[in-house]
C-alpha cells in the first residue's frame, strides 16, 4: 500500500438527470491524490459541489462516474471507516453524549468488552474536551459542545479517513478559533488522513497540509493545489505572524476571485 | 440553607405543574414562596380569577335558563338538582358496601351489628311517627288556607258561569226566532246565520273568562308550600332510611352468608339423620341424594359473594377498563403496523386504501359487526373457560366481564387504531434525514435504526397518535355501552333515559360531567406519559 496515494480519486463524476433527458454534471472530472495522514481541505465557492464531492467519498452520494480509492479499496457506500462530521451536530437528541458517541463504538468494536468501549468513548470525549459533559442531552449543551460531541464520535470509530463537512460553519467565531485547535490537536496525534470541506480560507490555511481549490460549477473539478509548509504541530499566533501565511491567504483568494470573473464571463457570454 | 431547600421545593412543585400541565396555578405557588408579589397577583387575576368568573357566568345562565324549558322529562335540571343526585348516587353505593359488609359478617359481629341497626331503625321509627304528625297538620293546615284563598275564585267562577249561561240561552232563543221567521216568511238567512254566529263568539266568550279563573285557581292548587314540601321530603328521607335498615337487618340475619349456611347445614343433618334411619333401598337411596345436593348447596353457600347491584362507581370501574382494553389492542396492532407503513412505501401503498375506508366508519357499524362476530365466538358465555377465568382474577374479578364488554372493547379498538397508526407512520416516515444519514456512517444494522433511530424519533408522535386514540376511544365507548347494554358509563345514561324517573335528567346531566371529568383525567394522563418520552422539552397542546 503506498501512502502517497492513501486516497485516490480520479475523474470522479456527479450528474444529476433533468427532466429532459439531458444531464447536468455539477462535478465533472474530480481528480486527486492524498498521502496517508495528510490534511487535505477543499475550498470553493458555494454551490461548486464541494459538498458533493465529499458526500461522494463518505458514501452518502451516489458516484455517476470514476472513482474513488481509499486505503487501496474501491468505496462502496457508507462506512465507519470514513467518519463524517456534519456541519450540524446530527447527535441523536434522546441519547447523551456518551450514548451518542457509543452508537457507533458499538458497531467498530465488535469483539471488544463493555469495559473497552466504555473507555473508547470517554478517551475520545476526553480528547475533545467534554469530560465534564458525558452524561449531558445534546439541547443541554451549546453548539460547539454539540459539535465537539459529533467529533467525538467521529474519532472514536478510528476512521481510515475522516470527512469535515464544513464543520464550524454553524458557530461563532470565537467557538470556531478553539474547534480549529482542538481538531488540529487531535489530527496531529492521532494521525488520521482527513478531508475537509471549508469556505473559510484562514481555517483552510491554517489547519491543512494542501488546499485543493474548486472551479465553479457546473463541470466543477479541481483547479489548483496549493501546499502548505507550516511544521506541524502549529500554533496559531507563530503562523498568524508569518508573511507566508498571508501570502498562501493571498493566493487562496486571488484563485476564488478569478473563478468568479470566470463565472461572471461565461454569463456575459451566454447572455 | 433554609433558602435554598425552600427554592429546591418550589421548583419542584413547578415542575411537577408544568409537566401535569397546571402552568395556570404556577403564580399561586410563586407567591406562597414570595417571588414577586404583585406581578403574581397580577397573573392569578388575568388566568386564574377571570376565567373562574367566566364559568361562574355559564353555571348562571344555566340555572337561570334551565327551569324555563319544560319537558317531558319535568324541567331542565339546575345544577342544585345535578349536585343532588351526585349526592344520590354516592348515597346508594355507600349503602351497597354496607350492605356487601353486613352480608359477610359472622358470629359476635354479626349479632353487635343487628343489635344496633335494630337500634337505629327503633329510634328512626319514632323519628319518622313525629314527622307524618307534623306533616299531616301541615297538609289539613294547609288544606285550610287553600280553601280559603279558592273560595273567591270559585265564586267568581261560578258567577261567570251563570252570567254566560243566561247570555247562552238569551243567543238560543235568538236563533230560535230567526228560525221561526224564516218558516213563517218574515225572517232572511242572513238574520240566521248572524245569530248562530252570535251563540258561537258568545260561547268562546264564555270559555275565555272562565280558562282565566281556572287558571289561576290551578296556579294557586300547584304553588308549594313550602313548609309542606319541606315536612314530605323529611318523612321520605326517614321511611327511605328506615327501608334501608330494614334490608340490613334482612342481611344481618336471614339473607346472612353465615345464617344462609348454618341453615343448610340443619337440612344436611336432617337429611344425614333420616338416611341413617333407612331401612329400604329405595329410601336409602333418595335420602343420599338429598345428602349429596344439600352438601354441594353449603359449599355453594360458602362461597357465595354479595350480587352488588351496579352502582355509578362501579360503572365507572367498568369503562374505563373497557376503554383500556380497547386501547391496548388499538395500540398493539398501531404501532407496528404504523412503523411498517412509514419504513415502507409499498406497505403504506397496500394499507392507505383500507385505512381510508374503515377510518371513517361509524362505531355503531363496528359494534353491530362485532357483536355477531363476538357473539359466535363465545355460544354459552357463561359458562366458557375465559370468562370464568377472568372473572376469578383479583380486582378484574368483580367487573363482570362478558361478550358485550368484549365487543365494547373491539369496537373502541377499532376506532381508536387509526389516529394512533396515522401518526405512527407519518413519525416514522417524517424522521430527520441528518439522523438516517448517520445511521448509514454508522452502519447500523436494521434492529438498531429500527431501536435507536427510528421509534425514539418518532415518539412524541406516536404518543400524540395514541393521545387522539384515547379520546376518541373513551367517546366511542359511552356510545358503545349505551347501544350494546354493556355495563358501564354508557349504559347508566341509557338506563336513565328508559327508566324515567324524577331524577333521571339530572343523572344523565351528572353522568355527562362524569363522563367529561374521566375524559379530561385520561388525556392528562397521556401528556404526562408523553413528556416523559419525548426528547424535546416543547410544551404539549391542551
Amino acid at each position: 500500500m503506498s501512502d502517497e496515494r492513501y486516497v485516490e480519486i480520479f475523474n470522479l463524476v456527479k450528474a444529476y438527470p433533468n427532466p429532459f433527458g439531458d444531464e447536468i454534471k455539477v462535478v465533472d472530472g474530480f481528480e486527486l491524490k492524498v498521502p496517508r495522514g495528510d490534511v487535505v481541505s477543499i475550498i470553493g465557492h458555494s454551490g461548486c459541489g464541494k459538498s458533493t464531492v465529499l458526500n461522494m467519498i463518505a458514501g452518502l452520494s451516489p458516484i455517476s462516474d470514476g472513482g474513488i480509492i481509499v486505503a487501496n479499496k474501491e468505496i462502496d457506500g457508507p462506512g465507519p471507516d470514513r467518519a463524517v462530521v456534519f456541519q450540524a451536530p446530527c447527535l441523536l437528541p434522546w441519547m447523551t453524549s456518551f450514548q451518542n458517541v457509543m452508537l457507533g463504538v458499538k458497531r467498530s468494536y465488535p469483539h471488544a468488552s463493555r469495559q473497552e468501549r466504555k473507555e473508547v468513548v470517554e478517551a475520545s470525549l476526553i480528547m475533545v474536551g467534554l469530560s465534564d459533559a458525558m452524561h449531558k442531552y445534546p439541547r443541554e449543551m451549546s453548539g460547539g459542545m454539540q459539535q465537539r460531541v459529533g467529533i467525538a464520535r467521529a474519532i472514536a470509530l478510528k476512521p481510515r479517513m475522516l470527512l469535515l463537512d464544513e464543520p464550524l460553519g454553524r458557530l461563532d467565531s470565537l467557538t470556531r478559533m478553539e474547534l480549529q485547535d482542538v481538531i488540529l490537536r487531535i489530527l496531529d496525534k492521532e494521525k488520521i488522513t482527513t478531508m475537509m470541506v471549508t469556505h473559510d480560507p484562514d481555517e483552510a490555511v491554517f489547519m491543512s497540509d494542501r488546499i485543493c481549490m474548486m472551479t465553479n460549477g457546473p463541470h466543477a473539478k479541481v483547479g489548483e493545489v496549493m501546499e502548505i509548509e507550516f511544521e506541524r504541530p502549529r500554533s496559531r499566533e507563530e503562523i498568524m505572524e508569518t508573511d507566508q501565511f498571508y501570502e498562501y491567504r493571498r493566493r487562496l483568494l486571488a484563485f476564488l476571485d478569478e473563478c468568479e470573473h470566470e463565472k461572471e464571463a461565461r454569463k456575459k457570454k451566454v447572455g | 440553607m433554609a433558602e435554598k431547600t425552600a427554592d429546591a421545593i418550589k421548583y419542584k412543585i413547578l415542575r411537577f405543574l408544568d409537566v401535569t400541565g397546571f402552568t395556570v396555578f404556577d403564580p399561586i405557588v410563586r407567591l406562597a414562596f414570595r417571588e414577586e408579589p404583585k406581578k403574581q397577583l397580577e397573573s392569578i387575576f388575568k388566568f386564574l380569577i377571570i376565567p373562574i368568573m367566566f364559568i361562574c357566568f355559564c353555571v348562571w345562565v344555566w340555572w337561570t335558563v334551565a327551569p324555563n324549558h319544560k319537558t317531558k322529562s319535568g324541567e331542565v335540571p339546575t345544577p342544585d338538582v345535578v349536585m343532588q343526585s351526585a349526592r344520590i348516587n354516592h348515597t346508594f353505593s355507600e349503602r351497597e358496601k354496607t350492605k356487601e359488609t353486613d352480608f359477610l359478617l359472622v358470629g359476635e359481629e354479626r349479632l353487635a351489628a343487628l343489635a344496633a341497626v335494630e337500634a337505629e331503625m327503633e329510634s328512626k321509627s319514632v323519628i319518622l311517627a313525629e314527622l307524618e304528625a307534623r306533616l299531616a297538620q301541615h297538609e289539613s293546615n294547609y288544606a285550610q288556607v287553600l280553601e280559603a284563598r279558592l273560595a273567591p275564585l270559585q265564586k267568581e267562577l261560578d258567577e261567570v258561569k251563570a252570567k254566560y249561561d243566561a247570555i247562552e240561552a238569551e243567543k238560543k232563543v235568538l236563533i230560535t226566532e230567526a228560525a221561526a221567521a224564516i218558516e213563517a216568511g218574515t225572517g232572511t238567512t242572513e238574520a240566521l246565520l248572524a245569530a248562530i254566529r252570535a251563540e258561537g263568539i258568545a260561547k268562546d266568550e264564555s270559555r275565555a273568562a272562565e280558562s282565566i279563573i281556572k287558571d289561576k285557581i290551578d296556579a294557586i292548587r300547584s304553588d308549594k308550600y313550602k313548609p309542606l314540601e319541606t315536612a314530605r321530603l323529611d318523612v321520605n328521607a326517614v321511611a327511605d332510611q328506615i327501608q334501608f335498615l330494614k334490608k340490613r337487618v334482612d342481611f344481618l340475619s336471614q339473607s346472612n352468608r353465615s345464617m344462609k349456611v348454618l341453615e343448610a347445614e340443619e337440612t344436611l343433618m336432617e337429611y344425614q339423620a333420616k338416611l341413617a334411619k333407612a331401612t329400604t333401598a329405595k329410601a336409602a337411596l333418595s335420602e343420599a341424594k338429598r345428602v349429596v345436593r344439600a352438601e354441594d348447596s353449603i359449599e355453594r353457600l360458602e362461597k357465595q359473594q354479595y350480587a352488588s347491584a351496579m352502582t355509578v362507581y362501579l360503572q365507572v370501574k367498568r369503562s374505563i377498563f373497557t376503554v383500556f382494553v380497547g386501547f391496548v389492542v388499538a395500540a398493539i396492532i398501531a404501532i407496528p403496523v404504523g412503523i411498517l407503513c412509514g419504513l415502507s412505501r409499498i406497505a403504506m401503498a397496500c394499507l392507505t386504501p383500507i385505512i381510508s375506508i374503515f377510518k371513517p366508519v361509524s362505531p355503531v357499524v363496528w359494534l353491530l359487526i362485532f357483536q355477531i362476530v363476538v357473539g359466535a365466538f363465545f355460544p354459552d358465555p357463561e359458562s366458557h373457560p375465559f370468562f370464568l377465568f377472568f372473572n376469578s382474577l383479583p380486582f378484574i374479578g368483580n367487573l363482570g366481564i362478558n361478550p358485550a364488554l368484549i365487543f365494547s372493547g373491539c369496537t373502541v379498538a377499532m376506532c381508536a387504531v387509526w389516529p394512533a397508526l396515522v401518526n405512527t407512520a407519518l413519525g416514522v416516515a417524517s424522521i430527520d434525514k441528518d439522523h438516517i444519514n448517520v445511521a448509514r456512517v454508522l452502519r447500523l444494522n436494521f434492529w438498531e435504526r429500527l431501536t435507536k433511530i427510528i421509534i425514539p424519533s418518532a415518539m412524541p408522535l406516536i404518543f400524540a397518535g395514541l393521545r387522539i386514540s384515547l379520546g376518541v376511544g373513551w367517546m366511542v365507548l359511552i356510545a358503545a355501552e349505551a347501544l350494546s347494554s354493556s355495563d358501564g358509563l354508557g349504559k347508566f345514561v341509557w338506563d336513565e333515559y328508559q327508566n324515567g324517573s324524577s331524577f333521571s335528567f339530572a343523572n344523565i346531566i351528572y353522568a355527562c360531567f362524569v363522563v367529561g371529568i374521566i375524559g379530561f383525567c385520561l388525556d392528562r394522563m397521556m401528556i404526562v406519559l408523553q413528556r416523559f418520552v419525548s426528547f424535546d422539552e416543547s410544551g404539549t397542546s391542551l
